[in-house]
């Protein structure tokens, strides 16, 4: 996975599984939120302008919110798994695909249309949806070809922005204990800080590869 | 005949029943006769002194090594509703502990001896001089080693309380604090910082933060707008605090947080004369409350944790 030499590779590949397991598990928790299915909890309590006036938007949510999450995980899967244990990679990766097309970009485009922070964060999102469904259907038209490494590139670019649902609330954390901005400013901020570096720093990490 | 006899039966026994109710309505009459002319009895006096007196309500001066020393300072409201030939009735609002009083008052001296009830470890006797609109005195427990201050001193003045809902907090100008917007004073986070220092240790000190409010509170009035999520969801959690008091403030409620009290106690138009005015609220207010509260929930839950 993303090539460096043999033993540094097993001990980063350690590290990650073990950083991803911990924000994984803060995933899972912030998802349990939403167990049973409620109008008005969690990040619904400031969304009920939307709940009110759009009959589709609760469901779209919550499509969002329970796809998403199995994306996530596969997607991990997948990546990690890239070489050995095939069966497990083909498995998992079909998982993250189909989920990711049929449910999870999509839905995460139309609530992206009425986020919150005003016209500034509607754009990043909107945006991040349709590179998010972009990338992994070029990602799986790549492997239909058995062309592996554009299906490989095409993917890390994936992943990097499905990765932003960890990121963007990493910066969240860390912006709001440094500088106790507006509830609002701050989230026009992670809406770009959270997919932005990621795809800065994959396209760094594909233009090694093929040097 | 015998008809005749009949009729002349029922005639008698309709009167009969005519005049037993009528009896029974001039019985009532006196019934009711007898109890205006109790209230006329019960004959109420000097009602230009009905009305709310507030103020200080401090701990007496004790000694202390530094010389004397006030222990706790409060605000008070003393309402008097009602004074008759041999009573007088009232409450008073302590933080929010709302108690009613029954007591005495010597016309001689306009002096008022009142008591409060007594089921509460915190219930005292009131001694008060009234001196044209100002209420001067002390207040004593009953039981003196259930109260934190057990002597108290009283300085009241009359204010009137009607419920505006144009009444805003503005801006500290005074220059008697550094900052002229609400600042939490009551809730500091302590933060530890360290550095090293010239002998190369390194020494911890501690930072206390303290929330200041922004403008907002200035500006959003939330007893005279319907407010949307769109309006409040920038603001900061103490921020809707503090807009969805000041929706109870201009009621008159007595905060029973210190938290609250410190932000309207120094506003002129605020008289607390009551412990509960949820009743009073009017419907825009009731709805505007409730998004303020939601909104408040999800700061608290939601503000600087790994979340959205």
């Amino acid at each position: 996975m993303l090539g460096f030499s043999k033993s540094k590779n097993v001990v980063l590949k350690g590290i990650v599984a073990i950083a991803f397991i911990y924000f994984f598990g803060l995933m899972l928790k912030i998802t349990s939120d939403y167990i049973p299915v409620s109008s008005n909890v969690s990040f619904l309590m400031i969304k009920q302008t939307e709940v009110a006036s759009r009959p589709e938007y609760l469901s779209i949510f919550y499509l969002h919110v329970y796809s998403s999450i199995f994306a996530l995980m596969a997607g991990f899967i997948a990546v990690f798994f890239d070489k050995n244990l095939k069966y497990l990679h083909r498995f998992s990766g079909r998982i993250y695909v189909f989920t990711t097309l049929l449910f999870s970009a999509l839905s995460g485009v139309y609530i992206g249309i009425f986020a919150n922070g005003g016209l500034l964060s509607k754009v990043s999102f909107v945006l991040l949806g349709i590179l998010w469904f972009y990338t992994t259907y070029r990602s799986y038209k790549e492997i239909r070809k058995r062309n592996i490494l554009q299906h490989k590139f095409w993917m890390w670019r994936s992943y990097a922005l499905a990765l932003s649902a960890i990121t963007l609330r990493m910066w969240k954390v860390i912006l709001v204990y440094l500088f106790h901005p507006n509830p609002m400013d701050v989230y026009q901020i992670i809406a770009w800080l959270g997919w932005v570096p990621n795809l800065l720093l994959v396209e760094y990490i594909i233009k090694k590869q093929k040097r | 005949m015998k008809n005749l006899n009949l009729i002349f039966a029922s005639l008698i026994l309709t009167f009969v029943v005519i005049s037993c109710k009528k009896e029974e309505k001039s019985s009532e009459q006196i019934k009711t006769d007898s109890l205006t002319s109790k209230k006329e009895v019960e004959q109420e006096f000097h009602k230009e002194w009905y009305g709310i007196y507030t103020g200080d309500f401090n701990s007496k001066p004790t000694p202390t090594e530094y010389g004397n020393e006030i222990l706790e300072y409060k605000k008070i409201s003393v309402k008097i509703n009602r004074i008759t030939k041999d009573s007088v009735y009232g409450y008073s609002v302590v933080n929010g502990n709302q108690r009613s009083f029954r007591g005495i008052m010597n016309e001689n001296t306009v002096g008022f001896v009142l008591d409060e009830p007594g089921s509460d470890k915190s219930d005292g006797r009131f001694q008060l001089k009234l001196k044209e609109d100002s209420l001067i005195g002390d207040w004593i427990a009953f039981n003196k080693s259930s109260v934190k201050s057990p002597e108290k001193t009283l300085k009241l003045t009359r204010k009137e309380f009607a419920y505006n809902p144009n009444f805003m907090l503005s801006k500290d100008t005074s220059g008697e604090s550094d900052y002229e917007n609400p600042v939490d004073w009551n809730g500091g986070k302590v933060k530890k910082n360290s550095f090293v220092n010239d002998e190369g240790k390194t020494e911890t000190y501690e930072n206390t933060f303290y929330r200041s409010a922004s403008d907002n509170v200035f500006k959003i009035n939330a007893s005279k707008q319907k407010l949307t999520e769109r309006d409040l969801k920038n603001l900061r959690k103490l921020d809707l605090q503090i807009i969805r008091n000041t929706v109870f403030a201009r009621h008159g409620y007595s905060f029973k947080k210190e938290t609250y009290r410190q932000f309207f106690e120094n506003a002129d138009w605020y008289v607390p004369v009551s412990n509960n005015v949820d009743s009073e609220l009017s419907p825009l207010e009731k709805e505007n409350v409730a998004l303020l509260a939601r909104l408040e929930k999800y700061a608290e839950d939601h503000y600087d944790t790994f979340g959205r």
